[in-house]
């Protein structure tokens, strides 16, 4: 029952070969199978972190961007308004400044007028007087002196009194 | 019918072998390669079926490897799967009517015993050189004795362990089925059933234990 003879290095042999086999066949191609989906996994994380730090960058850029815009956009509505309020600053001293020429230029022609008017009236009442004189005084007076006569009493008149006078 | 201890013995070149062992021996290297072959057919980087309990046998026992041999052992990783399967196979397989474990056979045992602690010698030699040498002479030279003992008393047991286990299932089975009659078959069941557990059992202390051996030689002692 317990002969020990050639089979033993026989199965020795045997053994090595199957081995031989076993790691050629299945051994192998099972671990670098693991091998590989080890670093897959490990490269789909890797890249999973890298893709997180790049959105988180770009978050970051836009966040920065979008404060920028809405500063420039306050700094561009506040320059507005002052613009605005200059323009209408300037507009308002503008129509003064017509309104106050437009008035100046209305006392002007009032003050005109009424010049005119009063020399009108001047010379009207130079003729009346003339007439009226030439009738009274009758023909002892030559035209000249009669003239002069009443020249001298028309511009004794007081300027101002002229006002009062209803022409 | 099996007769028991007589072997069927051929002659060629001058030497003897048991014809029965070697052939039952190649039948289990083939259904063991048949496995591994079926086994990682349809490798994916996403497991299917079969595939997932293939990689969880390879990173189990990978795992053990390391726990018990570091890191420096796991080159073995091939020779221990193998040893494994082939025991496993091996013991099954004389559970089959018709057929022989080559485990039956203590060439077969103490050939893989030998193969065992001479590779644990040599790579430890070849590791850690006359410090592997050394510890058989701790703590003091007077126990190179006991450790001489031992170191043969390693493979004696490890062979005998098995062939023993699976000599006496087979045997047992023939003579419970000698001595039961034919409408009495639950003895041989639970004796058959047993014995596939003990076959599990035996190829898992064989290996277990050539792993501990290793440990021995290749295992790194800050590890």
């Amino acid at each position: 029952m317990i002969d020990l003879n050639m089979t033993l290095v026989a199965q020795i042999l045997n053994f090595l070969i199957l081995v031989a086999l076993l790691r050629w066949l299945a051994y192998k191609p099972v671990v670098s199978m693991l091998k590989a989906r080890e670093n897959r996994i490990a490269d789909s994380i890797q890249r999973a972190d890298d893709d997180a730090a790049a959105a988180e960058a770009v978050l970051a850029d836009y966040k920065a961007k979008l404060a920028e815009a809405s500063a420039k956009a306050q700094e561009i509505q506040a320059r507005a308004e002052e613009r605005a309020e200059e323009y209408r600053a300037s507009r308002k001293a503008d129509t003064e400044r017509e309104i106050e020429q437009m008035k100046k230029a209305a006392q002007a022609e009032i003050e005109r007028d009424r010049e005119r008017a009063v020399e009108e009236l001047r010379t009207q009442m130079v003729a009346l007087s003339m007439a009226a004189a030439g009738k009274i005084i009758s023909k002892n007076l030559d035209a000249a002196e009669n003239e002069q006569l009443i020249g001298d009493f028309v511009a004794k008149l007081d300027k101002n009194k002229i006002g009062d006078l209803s022409c | 019918m099996h007769e028991i201890g007589v072997r069927e013995v051929v002659r060629w070149a001058g030497m003897t072998f048991n014809w029965e062992t070697l052939c039952m021996t190649w039948l289990t290297m083939a259904i063991v390669l048949i496995i591994a072959f079926l086994a990682v057919r349809n490798l994916s980087l996403v497991p299917r079926g079969w595939q997932n309990v293939i990689e969880m046998v390879v990173e189990g026992l990978q795992a053990q490897m390391k726990g018990t041999m570091g890191k420096g052992g796991m080159f073995l990783a091939p020779f221990i799967i193998s040893l494994f399967m082939f025991l496993l196979v091996s013991n099954w397989l004389g559970l089959i009517p018709g057929m022989a474990s080559p485990t039956n056979d203590l060439n077969t045992t103490l050939g893989l015993a030998l193969l065992v602690i001479v590779m644990v010698h040599v790579l430890g030699v070849a590791r850690k050189g006359g410090h592997y040498i050394g510890h058989f002479f701790k703590p003091t030279p007077i126990f190179v004795i006991i450790n001489a003992i031992e170191e043969i008393a390693k493979p004696i047991t490890l062979s005998f362990r098995l062939f023993g286990n699976i000599l006496a299932g087979e045997i047992l089975i023939i003579i419970l089925l000698k001595l039961m009659p034919i409408w009495m078959p639950v003895p041989s069941v639970i004796w058959l059933a047993f014995s596939i557990f003990i076959g599990a059992v035996q190829a898992f202390i064989f290996t277990m234990l050539s792993m501990a051996y290793f440990a021995n030689a290749v295992k790194e002692d800050e590890e």
